[in-house]
């Protein structure tokens, strides 16, 4: 399917154009982290938020396409995977309720999730330096595996579709990373869901196997900053 | 090309970075640490009645079967009732009639405000109990003012009282934990033992190794020789770290038993306000031993008052 990119231009149609590369690229490391921290505050403005981000999403695939490549999604995929991984390590691992065989696991998936997307990237970028219609609109004879693509404004061979969400087409070449990447992206998420869920509710003991989260209530009655407890538990151990 | 392969390695030194300060042994808690195994426990119990128990049994009784007990209870039983003629006598006091127990327990709880969560608490302590064949008795000590909670001042009040009704051990308890297993035996070891060492809201994971909150068993004379708990620790936090300074001090070490045998259930609460001074009285908690703790307590006794489930002690602190 094809989806093209937007820019923050089609979305606010008032703004203006100056320094639109720029914004583009920042905007998602501040707003994100801002939105999860209002989310905090209470379980009815969480689900709120988290049902306002996916609306955003939607909307963001129904608006009619424009043909400028924009950095605004792929820095959304950034900084949610930076955020998460900051979050996972300095509050979840501050609680010391994670042993250190399972962060070495969540580190190794999120190690290989990052290495099969950026293999994915690679190639992606390598083909269109490389690619035989670098710079032509259109090429003279279409053949049937040859796809011009909006976004990218090329030619390539053997495309399968364009992800906004890492700015790259996915081709056949690097089709096995995207699910290699994607496959590993499951595994990290639901790993260090399942830790970060068990250390900040009350687990149970599944079939005397794995935790799983239980209790949720007294998830919002944290008062004290995770960073504050840290430095505490870290006195206290010498 | 020449621009990607120093990205690549560029990359690859920021991964190794992570790896390594995310390794750091003081991020984690401890699934595993070092205990007494199961084979062993008996021998490092420490046996010892009060003087003045007197039993009709003919037999000791044997704790190897209530040891090798792999049964794990559900804290529903919390919502059931006692058995009929449970045979518990007033003040929450229990002797064993088919045998002759061989440890005489006191569980001091200190306890303000959570009267649903208490109800439920002696009824599931007294079901464990009842197959662990000790003699033991429950104090519950409770803080009549509205002052900041102060949970250590109110165990060395629970322990003064045990010592008096001439308890060698004594077990301090937080009102909100439930022990899992029966072969968790509420008796003394040689040295102090930190019992809840797998909690449930931890992930069944010890946070640090010199951890000595929840539920610890300790004999009077060893209590007794550390002048108790501090006095001073009004508020949540840091009166078990300055208990462990204290053991410490006088060379004492704590053990435990394993992670599965130590399984404890925490009942879910309202975060309590931070203490404001704890980070400073601990940074000089073993000077301020001999003259702050058992030796030092001041407070008013409101009423002591024997419950058919427990032993009750209202103070003013």
């Amino acid at each position: 399917m094809v989806s093209s990119a937007l820019t923050i231009q089609d979305i606010l149609p008032f703004r203006a154009n100056n320094k639109k590369v720029d914004m583009d690229a920042f905007l998602p490391f501040i707003v994100l982290p801002f939105l999860l921290l209002i989310a905090t505050i209470s379980r009815t403005i969480t689900i709120i938020i988290m049902v306002v981000i996916g609306m955003g999403v939607l909307y963001v695939y129904t608006r009619p396409r424009q043909k400028n490549r924009s950095p605004f999604f792929f820095s959304w995929t950034m900084s949610s995977a930076v955020t998460m991984f900051l979050v996972f390590e300095i509050i979840i691992l501050g609680l010391l309720e994670v042993t250190q065989l399972e962060n070495f696991i969540f580190l190794l998936l999120l190690a290989c999730t990052c290495y099969f997307f950026y293999k994915m990237k690679a190639i992606a970028d390598f083909e269109l330096a490389t690619g035989s219609s670098k710079g032509k609109e259109y090429s003279p004879v279409l053949t049937s595996d040859s796809y011009y693509c909006q976004v990218c404004q090329i030619e390539v061979n053997e495309r399968f579709f364009h992800s906004i969400w890492w700015d790259c087409c996915v081709l056949r070449p690097n089709y096995v990373y995207f699910l290699a990447g994607q496959i590993c992206a499951f595994a990290t998420l639901l790993f260090g869901t399942n830790l970060g869920l068990t250390t900040v509710c009350q687990p149970f003991i599944f079939y005397g196997l794995i935790l799983l989260p239980e209790d949720c209530n007294d998830a919002y009655y944290e008062f004290e900053t995770p960073v504050e407890k840290t430095c505490e538990r870290i006195k206290r151990v010498k | 090309m020449r621009c990607s392969y120093r990205k690549k390695i560029i990359y690859g030194v920021i991964t190794i970075l992570i790896f390594i300060i995310f390794s750091h042994p003081g991020l984690y808690g401890r699934s595993s640490y070092e205990f007494i195994e199961k084979h062993n426990i008996l021998k490092y119990l420490h046996e010892e009645v009060n003087v003045n128990l007197t039993s009709n049994a003919f037999t000791n009784c044997d704790y190897h079967d209530i040891i090798n007990d792999e049964t794990t209870l559900s804290p529903n039983l919390i919502e059931g009732d006692l058995v009929e003629g449970h045979g518990i006598r007033d003040g929450g006091e229990y002797i064993p009639q088919d045998c002759r127990p061989k440890f005489s327990t006191a569980i001091i709880v200190p306890y303000r405000d959570r009267a649903e969560q208490l109800r439920g608490f002696l009824v599931y302590m007294h079901t464990f109990f009842r197959r662990q064949r000790i003699h033991y008795r429950i104090f519950i000590i409770e803080q009549v003012d509205s002052r900041p909670f102060n949970r250590a001042k109110l165990l060395n009040i629970g322990a003064a009282a045990a010592i008096n009704a001439g308890f060698p051990c004594i077990v301090l308890h937080d009102v909100d934990l439930l022990p899992l297993r029966p072969s968790n035996l509420y008796a003394c070891t040689k040295q102090p033992r930190h019992m809840s060492s797998s909690i449930n809201k931890f992930r069944f994971v010890l946070p640090y190794l010199t951890l000595f909150g929840g539920v610890i068993s300790i004999r009077t004379s060893q209590y007794k020789m550390v002048n108790g708990m501090s006095n001073e620790y009004f508020g949540w936090g840091a009166e078990d770290d300055d208990l462990y300074s204290r053991l410490r001090a006088c060379n004492f070490k704590i053990c435990r038993f394993g992670p599965e045998i130590s399984q404890y259930h925490m009942f879910s609460h309202k975060l309590q306000r931070k203490g404001k001074l704890r980070s400073d009285l601990l940074s000089f908690a073993r000077k301020r031993m001999a003259a702050d703790g058992l030796s030092s307590l001041h407070y008013l006794e409101v009423a002591t008052v024997l419950h058919p489930l427990f032993t009750h002690i209202m103070v003013d602190l």
